[in-house]
């Protein structure tokens, strides 16, 4: 084999800077005088420093993930059974029950609620907040009522908190009668937390939660 | 639904002159969604999460800081891939540019969730980035990728053993019972067909 064919042949290696001392510096004298074999190392040294780039992105997810993946896929078209039988039986099923549990089969169970005592910054306002369990995040809904109309640079923002910190649910402003009916994703553990409030924000400046602003407070209690 | 032909799905024509149908490993991303779209292949959905899952995992590390967090974004862009294959068309953008948009997309609203959600007083947050792949760069890890993809199986395997494990060419050797001067040289051309896929995947791009 000549040398110019050798050399070629290890330009992958080269770039890779894994080659052994006599083999790299054979390689490195070559190039010298060698412009086809230079011209081929730079796009070489190209495409391995995109892959070096790829491969530092790129990470071992955990090996159960695939199957988390695959067992939350919907199904389709795997069923032998014709889709307006499937649809019937699930029909008569729902009638049935609906009939047992009307109150009940369409109403998550609320697992915690607190009622919402106005401060002297909104005297006239007050407000429930309702969690229910909807998997996989808890979720709120909240209702108020007379509070101040914000300004068009203001909002008002929902917290959970405890001993440790406290942590928001998200912001709304109200209509012209003060009023607002919104659901929001509640925290993961929704438990972890004893109290609830709202406080009357400013943009550009970052939330917080001192006693002054606060507008509604209440006690989250277990049902 | 838009399917245009895409050349070289379906068949391998060997040297002899034979015909046979790729396996699922060997097969182009769009002929692969094109098969979930249509009958709900679950092992083309297999074979496109085992190509794709490295990146969207690492990009949810990367930017939302936490692995629950990455495993969320995995399940949101698989599952996404899942529901839309219907929808992806192959004369707009290649699939790695479609699953690259879903898992930034899928990023950015996750972080703009967290910044919105994970704000208490007094307490040190994470700095979250305020946009997910500004410099491009995991853009081109998915082209990468879907060009990783094309390659022969040996190809595939040489680069994979050495970028993915970070085995020196004499542990490739002995993993793969290959004579070192064949991996050395094997190396070589894997590159270059890399490079070659590189490009053509750029060609499509700018014709798009």
């Amino acid at each position: 084999m000549g040398e110019h064919r050798r050399v070629l042949d290890l330009l992958g290696p080269y770039v890779q800077d894994s080659l052994e001392s006599g083999e790299e510096q054979e390689v490195r004298d070559h190039l010298r005088h060698c412009e086809a074999c230079q011209s081929e190392e730079r796009d070489l040294r190209e495409v391995h420093e995109e892959l070096s780039d790829f491969a530092s992105l790129a990470e071992a997810p955990p090996p159960d993930l695939k199957t988390r993946v695959t067992a939350g896929l919907p199904r389709r078209g795997s069923s032998r059974i014709p889709l307006f039988a499937v649809a019937a039986a699930i029909l008569a099923v729902l009638v049935f029950l609906s009939l047992l549990y009307v109150p009940d089969l369409f109403v998550q169970d609320t697992v915690a609620a607190a009622t919402l005592e106005a401060t002297e910054l909104a005297p006239q306002a007050g407000g429930e907040l309702r969690v229910k369990a909807n998997d996989p995040n808890a979720q709120a809904t909240l209702e108020v009522w007379d509070l101040p109309r914000t300004k068009s640079d203001e909002y008002y923002e929902l917290w959970f908190g405890n001993g440790e910190g406290r942590i928001s649910a998200g912001t709304f402003t109200v209509d012209a009668e003060g009023q607002s009916t919104l659901d929001m994703a509640a925290p993961e553990r929704v438990g972890e937390y004893q109290r609830v409030g709202i406080t009357l924000e400013k943009f550009p400046k970052e939330p917080r939660m001192d006693s002054a602003k606060v507008v509604l407070g209440g006690e989250l209690q277990e049902s | 639904m838009v399917y245009p032909e895409v050349r070289g799905g379906g068949w391998l024509t060997s040297t002899d002159g034979s015909r046979r149908e790729l396996g699922v490993k060997e097969e182009r991303d769009e002929i692969l969604v094109r098969r979930v779209a249509e009958s709900g292949d679950e092992r083309a959905f297999s074979e496109l999460y085992d190509r794709y899952v490295g990146l969207v995992y690492g990009a949810g590390i990367r930017y939302l800081r936490e692995r629950t967090h990455a495993e969320d974004l995995v399940q949101e862009v698989f599952l996404s891939v899942w529901r839309g294959a219907a929808s992806f068309d192959v004369s707009k953008a290649g699939f790695a540019t479609w699953i690259y948009r879903i898992t930034r997309n899928r990023a950015t609203d996750q972080v703009r969730r967290r910044r919105s959600r994970v704000r208490t007083v007094g307490s040190d947050f994470p700095l979250e980035p305020e946009e997910v792949d500004p410099a491009g760069d995991l853009s081109r890890s998915f082209d990468i990728a879907a060009a990783l993809s094309r390659l022969t199986p040996v190809h595939r395997e040489v680069l994979t053993l050495a970028y993915m494990e970070g085995l020196t060419q004499r542990e490739i050797s002995r993993r793969t019972d290959t004579p070192l001067g064949t991996v050395k040289s094997r190396t070589t051309a894997a590159l270059l067909a890399l490079r070659e896929s590189v490009s053509i995947i750029d060609g499509q791009a700018e014709d798009g």
